[in-house]
């Protein structure tokens, strides 16, 4: 073997001596389907998460003069146009901060919930060439966009933070109840983009659909408006609606600096936690056949 | 040991029957594709084979036969409609090469990027990372975007990356055919340097060659469903022979305008120089194409062609009668025409030959045999380059004048002396070994 080793002959890295693992591959019919087994197949699989995250990161803003700073321009100019329309024309109540910071704050959570679906969406389908061709747990590629959008929430993060030095904003403790809402923030998000992404593969029309339905789905959440404004016979939006809770909430936390609204936020919490999981079970199941319709 | 198992194995996948492509698309003429109507394709029917460590198996057949349909099944692409698939270990595919590069990320991005799509870990990425850019010959760009790189450079990376992974079980395409000679050489090792080290490997591939080289046995698909198995010489052979067989029967046979031809092409065979039917020829060795056709009608004004094309679709050469002052007639009823050719050009691989009828007048095909045969060239005459050309040679040498040697001979091959030309027609033998001719011509030595 030594003699055909030239200067270019690939050096092999010792791997440490793993037991070889025996898989099984059997129509889905016959195998039981573990959703533990999938978690545990996808932690194998992080190293690929992790690139491909950093991938959506430093692809989405290669090759355009103004980078990254647009991941603060977009809410930042949403915040400009909503503070015109709704405070100075139409003198919308902001609950007495100023509006401007009252619908930026709303504006974070939602504009990462909104391009995680969106993106997340036409994930797999972009990705046939993939998809046809390697195999890889597909989740893989709906998580990714969710986690990228994440950065850009921290990114946009920035901006407010400025906001509330210039309001004098107290930030207290009660802040800190940011991550847990946060927290439910990405599971709703991970629930709605697996759904999303899954049924995209066999339906297109989803992708027509979402942008529509998310218009829709954030005027029916309180960002240019607080929750005091809705009238008592359109509260039941609020009540099944998971955003609400999350948006609100986070709200509270940070500009009025108060514990949140434990029932509603637990509400949340509660159906995050059961759609990430039936929707996870969905995906996978449907997962098996995405690479023959696709 | 078995390191990959298929145990009964089928695959079915449902195809839509009723919407033709010109149909018209109606409002909601998608929900009938919920309910419509469809039929069931099996891509393989109860298949069941294993691979023992170490060992390289090739799987062959004709397009469709559900090689590719094998190879979405072991990467886990796709899953079994029944059956069992086991595999031992970590299994690699080494497909489509630059599958996951990113025409914005640089060359290094993308070496990350693609080689955790294949699986790899970012550590064993990182501990690779330079004997990847320089297997792939691109250090000088590695920083750059991949989307600036040469289709060439593209293709090598992609490579290069592919086989650095560290597989118990390694998947092979048709990965083969990419970059240059060089390059392809250098995978071949890979490749060759893998197996050595009991690697066990499953080649899916149409390059029959590449199969014989490579595996230890292999495998003939038809329709779905395992034809044959043995060593590869002769799984390659009765692969060939069912096909010459099948291919005058095939759909593919060109009638013009669906009128009954007056001369039709009934059957393309080889022989050698005892007329004996054979499936292979030599390279540098005679063969003899015979094309039998049946004529409805005498004819006249005719030319016969067959082409040979390698499994890339190039084609290499032909033998055709339109060389010849006059055209073919015929009578009516059944003959056959055949050209022979002393020594086959071709070199060592398989050829599709096509044979065709046509008017030399017009140049109008009235029959036309599609792939209608298949022949197999063997190493006979060693020849580097793309063909064999027939040749002799000569040596002439003056007496001691050894050391001024190469400025003589050159001049003395322009005399035009008998003993010194190299006119074919007065050598004794056709060359297997060569004539001293010694100088003593008067005139020539003059010269200097």
């Amino acid at each position: 073997m030594a003699t055909r080793l030239t200067s270019n002959a690939i050096a092999d890295v010792v791997l440490p001596a793993e037991a070889r693992r025996v898989t099984v591959i059997r129509s889905p019919s016959q195998s039981r389907f573990s959703i533990i087994n999938s978690v545990f197949e996808l932690a194998r699989y992080r190293d690929l998460l992790y690139t491909l995250t950093m991938h959506r990161i430093k692809v989405r803003y290669k090759q355009s003069i103004l980078g990254v700073s647009w991941a603060i321009l977009q809410p930042v100019s949403m915040m400009i146009i909503f503070t015109t329309v709704f405070s100075l024309i139409a003198r919308m109540p902001s609950d007495g901060v100023p509006y401007a910071i009252f619908a930026y704050v709303a504006l974070l959570p939602w504009n990462s919930f909104s391009s995680s679906v969106t993106n997340a969406t036409g994930g797999l389908v972009s990705h046939s060439q993939l998809v046809t061709k390697v195999y890889f747990p597909r989740e893989i590629l709906p998580i990714s966009y969710v986690l990228a959008a994440q950065v850009d929430f921290l990114i946009a993060s920035i901006v407010l933070a400025s906001l509330m030095v210039y309001y004098r904003v107290p930030l207290t403790a009660n802040a800190l109840y940011a991550i847990p809402i946060i927290v439910v923030l990405i599971a709703f998000s991970l629930s709605i983009a697996l759904i999303c992404s899954a049924t995209q593969v066999r339906f297109r029309d989803i992708g027509m659909a979402t942008p529509l339905l998310l218009q829709l789905w954030m005027f029916a959440t309180p960002i240019v408006y607080p929750t005091s404004a809705v009238p008592s016979r359109l509260r039941y939006v609020h009540l099944v609606n998971p955003m609400s809770p999350i948006i609100e909430n986070f709200r509270q936390v940070i500009l009025f600096a108060a514990a949140p609204d434990f029932a509603s936020l637990g509400r949340s919490m509660l159906i995050s936690g059961i759609l990430l999981i039936a929707s996870y079970m969905y995906f996978k199941r449907v997962e098996v056949t995405m690479a023959d319709v696709i | 040991m078995i390191d990959l198992k298929f145990h009964r194995v089928s695959k079915k996948y449902r195809i839509q029957r009723d919407l033709s492509p010109g149909a018209t698309r109606t409002p909601f003429s998608g929900l009938r594709g919920l309910t419509g109507k469809y039929g069931d394709f099996w891509a393989l029917k109860d298949v069941s084979f294993q691979v023992t460590r170490g060992e390289t198996l090739g799987i062959i057949g004709p397009n469709g036969a559900g090689k590719s349909t094998i190879l979405k099944l072991l990467s886990k692409i796709t899953v079994p409609t029944s059956g069992e698939i086991m595999i031992n270990g970590r299994l690699s595919a080494l497909i489509e090469v630059g599958s996951g590069f990113h025409p914005e990320l640089t060359g290094v991005e993308n070496i990350y990027l693609s080689g955790s799509i294949l699986g790899m870990r970012r550590r064993e990425i990182s501990d690779n990372l330079d004997s990847i850019i320089d297997f792939a010959g691109v250090r000088q760009f590695i920083d750059t975007p991949v989307k600036r790189y040469s289709s060439g450079m593209y293709v090598r990376l992609g490579f290069s990356i592919a086989a650095h992974l560290q597989p118990d079980v390694l998947l092979l395409d048709e990965v083969l055919a990419v970059g240059d000679e060089a390059f392809q050489a250098k995978c071949y090792d890979r490749i060759l340097e893998l197996k050595d080290r009991g690697t066990t490997i499953v080649f899916i591939s149409h390059d029959l060659d590449a199969v014989e080289f490579l595996c230890d046995r292999a495998l003939l698909l038809s329709n779905g469903e395992i034809a044959s198995g043995g060593l590869p010489g002769d799984v390659i052979r009765r692969y060939q022979q069912e096909s010459n067989s099948e291919r005058l029967t095939g759909p593919k046979t060109y009638e013009r305008g669906g009128a009954r031809n007056p001369i039709r092409i009934t059957r393309l065979t080889f022989l050698d120089d005892q007329e004996r039917e054979v499936l292979h020829a030599f390279t540098g060795g005679p063969l003899i194409a015979r094309v039998e056709f049946a004529a409805t009608e005498p004819l006249g004004d005719l030319d016969f062609e067959v082409f040979y094309y390698s499994q890339d679709g190039k084609l290499h050469c032909q033998f055709s009668t339109s060389l010849g002052a006059d055209a073919i007639n015929v009578d009516r009823g059944e003959g056959a025409l055949q050209f022979s050719c002393a020594e086959l050009g071709l070199q060592p691989g398989v050829y599709y030959a096509d044979a065709t009828i046509e008017r030399r007048t017009d140049g109008q095909e009235i029959d036309w045999q599609y792939r209608s045969a298949l022949l197999r060239v063997e190493p006979g005459k060693r020849a580097s380059g793309s063909f064999y050309v027939p040749h002799q040679w000569r040596i002439t040498q003056q007496k001691d004048a050894a050391a001024r040697a190469p400025y003589f001979v050159a001049r003395h091959y322009s005399c035009e002396e008998p003993e010194t030309t190299n006119d074919d027609s007065n050598l004794p033998e056709p060359v297997a070994e060569w004539d001293l001719i010694r100088l003593d011509n008067p005139r020539c030595a003059s010269e200097q």
